[in-house]
């Protein structure tokens, strides 16, 4: 299991910045608990040495650099073996780093977690993955540099809308585009390119669900089911779309819907743009999702036509993780023990969800066995009763 | 406050403090739900009855704490439910914890108490409140552990407890007839709730079923109802014949002693305590309906009004098997010469929908000092042999270990965990 290297983490530590520095006081650092190290951080400005968590960053970047000769090299083999030795490495420290500097922490954890899943996953991306191993590699250097964060409690909350905020017009950036790129499919009558895209630009989507809910009949225009329109006719977006594809098996008559579509993704991308967040729709927002996912998902209510619902699933279960990762400052100061559960809560479903990729993608929601939706609804439960405490913050 | 006392006789403040030492691994973050700690005032401040009186008025409260666990012997309430879990967390500290926590709510909810809610109003309450105006209702909490706790099906020892395994601690054999459903059946964790009010009831299961989010998972849940009248008569089942007419032969300390609590020769933890059998019985009322009276009597071997014994005149009576006909549910009974202590419920589960008959039955449960002897070799008996298998059919089943009584302070499991 995930959790016990989760739990071992602080002996792990230990024992890495002992081999990093190799010398005196062992006894010393093999005894001390994260906490600990976490104070003892910062280098010493005297003498040059570097802090227990310097040590460990300088090493993952040497491992990162390894894994960028390897995606130059389009060695997979060795992508994946270094995509699970930087996470081991990571996950030594990362508790520590998590106290002291939650913001750097945050992009480390950004970047670090989608080349941990490339090495389940039997497909490699170098291209994509060229890209996240460069902005894993900017991220360490800015936690090198790193100083202690401090601030209030309001500040802390202002800071994270509003890096959360940034996330959130990324997604609807990548929503509008990445729908036009389907629309596009579906007006050419490519219905084996729009089934391939269909799900790539609902992520985009499902990331911000609670965002785009407050925008009126938008999110009913691009997100209703049949079974929540009261009239036929009125149905519209990409439900109407996933129904020709999968079900009806023609495109006929869609155009109009595709091109509404994307009129629709564009106007809330812009409408998100200048949106305001304040924290506790940040907060509420995160439930939400954990809901959403809960409840129509875990169903298979969401995709009847495709069984998409584990995409879907896994980006609500993401969008809320970029909450739970803005918030990180504040939980710190307020929650620490939160902050902990949540960690662990999160990678547990990771991995499950990950368990359910082949071929780059996750599988259909059909071909789950009631044993295995029940483990994640649990997972999912824990996560969510989590996460309803993270208002304690606010 | 000093003088506001308890239905167990301890002040508001001692209760207080002892929920604190229960409940200190009770991390907020941890377990997703606020303290328990942080309890309202109990409810129902009727003073204790005898819990096996049997003459107590129907708001007033049981105590956990005691020699034996409540719920086994205690007068049958009207509502029952019954939830089976998997615990899930590999870590014994969080098993640990989830009982500590099970314990402390049992406590809580026996003596008419609730979880606080509403502290901070951005938070989602503490106890799901749906009792705050509610008495005790001679709530009882009974915990029972399956065959799986100690050894998985796969082998494994999980929380090191493979030597506490009771002595005749197995799932139960299959039975002719059998038709089980292994979703509906077994569990490493049994919990039996029972009260005179059905909310109440459900309000406890309910949050027994929140805490255990994250280390538990519940297995399936089942609700029943039993009613015997004001005055105490024995209960009748949905085919409208009297149940547990037999319990009465048994209801002295030392009948209780030789029937229900196991001895000297099981584990220390289970001395005092009890198996607990279970079966879901689901029984064709459609066709039991269109019996005649003369069927429905020979089927059982007892009057269906009076309850009395073929070739007797009460229903308590002692009965006489060779006047009943063969394959008498009762002469079965009564031949495997043996004594169990019978405490079932009825359930209702809506109708079938593709023939439109009820789904409705039994929820036996009976306790026992060794089942082997005394419930194992009588089940087999009936499964081949009675009358009654005509009319019903066995569809779940479970075998649970009760731990002995709890004393304040300590945890349910406990005593296993920590031997």
């Amino acid at each position: 299991m995930k959790s016990y290297v989760k739990w071992a983490s602080p002996l792990l530590a230990a024992a890495l910045v002992l081999g990093a520095c190799g010398k005196s006081g062992e006894d010393q650092q093999a005894t001390t608990t994260p906490t600990q190290q976490a104070s003892g951080t910062l280098a010493n400005a005297d003498t040059g040495a570097l802090s227990p968590i310097q040590e460990s960053t300088v090493k993952l970047q040497e491992e990162t650099k390894l894994l960028q000769e390897a995606i130059e090299k389009q060695d997979a083999e060795a992508v994946k073996r270094l995509g699970k030795s930087i996470n081991d490495a990571w996950l030594a420290y990362e508790n520590s780093v998590r106290q002291t500097f939650p913001l750097e922490y945050t992009e480390v954890e950004k970047y670090e977690m989608p080349i941990f899943s490339a090495s389940a996953y039997d497909k490699v991306d170098f291209a994509a993955l060229k890209v996240t191993a460069e902005k894993l590699q900017g991220a360490l250097t800015a936690l090198l540099n790193a100083k202690e964060s401090t601030g209030n409690a309001s500040e802390l909350l202002t800071k994270a809308v509003a890096n959360y905020k940034v996330y959130v017009v990324e997604q609807a950036e990548q929503l509008a585009s990445q729908t036009k790129v389907f629309a596009e499919a579906v007006k050419a009558g490519d219905a084996e390119k729009a089934k391939l895209e269909y799900p790539k630009a609902r992520v985009f989507f499902e990331n911000i669900e609670p965002i785009a809910e407050s925008f009126g009949d938008l999110d009913p225009r691009i997100d209703a089911r049949l079974a929540d329109v009261e009239d036929e006719s009125e149905w519209s977006g990409f439900h109407i779309i996933e129904k020709a594809l999968w079900m009806d098996n023609t495109l006929e008559g869609m155009d109009a819907y595709a091109d509404q579509l994307v009129k629709d993704t564009e106007e809330l991308r812009d409408k998100i743009k200048t949106v305001e967040l304040a924290p506790d729709m940040m907060v509420a927002g995160a439930m939400e999702l954990l809901n959403e996912a809960a409840i129509s998902k875990i169903t298979g209510e969401e995709e009847i036509y495709s069984h998409t619902d584990l995409v879907d699933f896994a980006a609500n279960v993401d969008g809320s993780k970029q909450v739970y990762l803005a918030i990180i400052p504040a939980l710190n100061e307020k929650n620490p023990d939160l902050a902990d559960s949540l960690d662990k809560q999160f990678l547990a479903i990771e991995q499950t969800l990950a368990g359910h990729r082949t071929n780059d993608q996750y599988i259909s929601y059909d071909k789950l066995t009631t044993d295995q939706i029940r483990t994640i609804s649990d997972q999912i439960s824990q996560l969510s009763n989590l996460m309803s405490q993270t208002a304690s913050i606010l | 406050m000093e003088r506001e006392r308890n239905p167990d006789g301890m002040s508001r403040r001692d209760f207080l403090k002892l929920s604190a030492s229960v409940g200190v691994g009770l991390a907020v973050g941890a377990s997703g739900l606020a303290a328990i700690e942080k309890l309202a005032a109990p409810r129902a401040r009727s003073a204790v009855g005898e819990p096996d009186a049997g003459n107590g008025t129907a708001s007033e409260a049981i105590p956990l704490y005691g020699e034996h666990q409540p719920g086994i012997i205690t007068p049958q309430q009207t509502y029952m439910y019954l939830a089976s879990f998997r615990i899930t967390a590999a870590d014994r500290a969080v098993v640990i914890r989830l009982f500590r926590d099970w314990t402390k709510f049992a406590d809580l909810s026996s003596a008419g108490g609730t979880m606080r809610t509403g502290d901070n109003p951005l938070l989602p309450p503490s106890d799901t409140g749906e009792t705050l105006d509610l008495p005790a209702s001679r709530l009882t909490v009974t915990f029972g552990f399956g065959p799986t706790f100690f050894r998985r099906q796969d082998g494994k020892d999980r929380y090191g407890v493979a030597g506490q395994l009771p002595r005749y601690l197995q799932d139960i054999p299959r039975m002719p007839r059998d038709q089980l459903d292994p979703l509906l059946s077994g569990g490493d964790v049994c919990v039996q709730v029972c009260a005179e009010d059905q909310q109440v009831a459900f309000h406890a299961v309910r949050n027994f079923i929140r805490l255990s989010t994250g280390t538990a998972s519940v297995n399936w849940l089942q609700e029943g109802f039993i009613s015997g009248g004001s005055g105490g008569q024995t209960p009748r089942n949905l085919f409208g014949f009297k149940d547990g007419t037999a319990n009465a032969l048994h209801q002295t300390p030392e009948g209780y002693r030789d029937v229900v609590w196991a001895g000297s020769d099981e584990p220390a933890w289970l001395q005092g305590g009890t198996y607990m059998a279970y079966r879901k019985v689901r029984m064709m009322l459609e066709v039991w309906d269109r019996s005649s009276l003369t069927d429905q009597e020979d089927t059982f071997g007892r009057h269906k009004e009076s309850g009395a014994a073929y070739g007797k005149n009460g229903e308590f009576d002692p009965a006489d098997p060779s006047a009943m006909p063969t394959g008498a549910h009762v002469r079965l009974a009564k031949e495997s010469k043996q004594l169990i202590h019978r405490r079932g419920y009825s359930y209702t589960d809506g109708i079938d929908p593709r023939t439109g008959n009820i789904n409705a039955g039994l929820l036996f449960v009976s306790f026992q000092r060794n089942p082997e002897e005394q419930f194992l070799p009588m089940l087999k008996l009936m499964q081949s042999r009675d009358a009654l298998n005509e009319y019903a059919v066995h569809v779940a089943s479970g075998m649970f270990a009760c731990p002995r009584g709890l004393a304040p302070g300590e945890y349910i499991g406990q005593n296993i965990l920590e031997a």
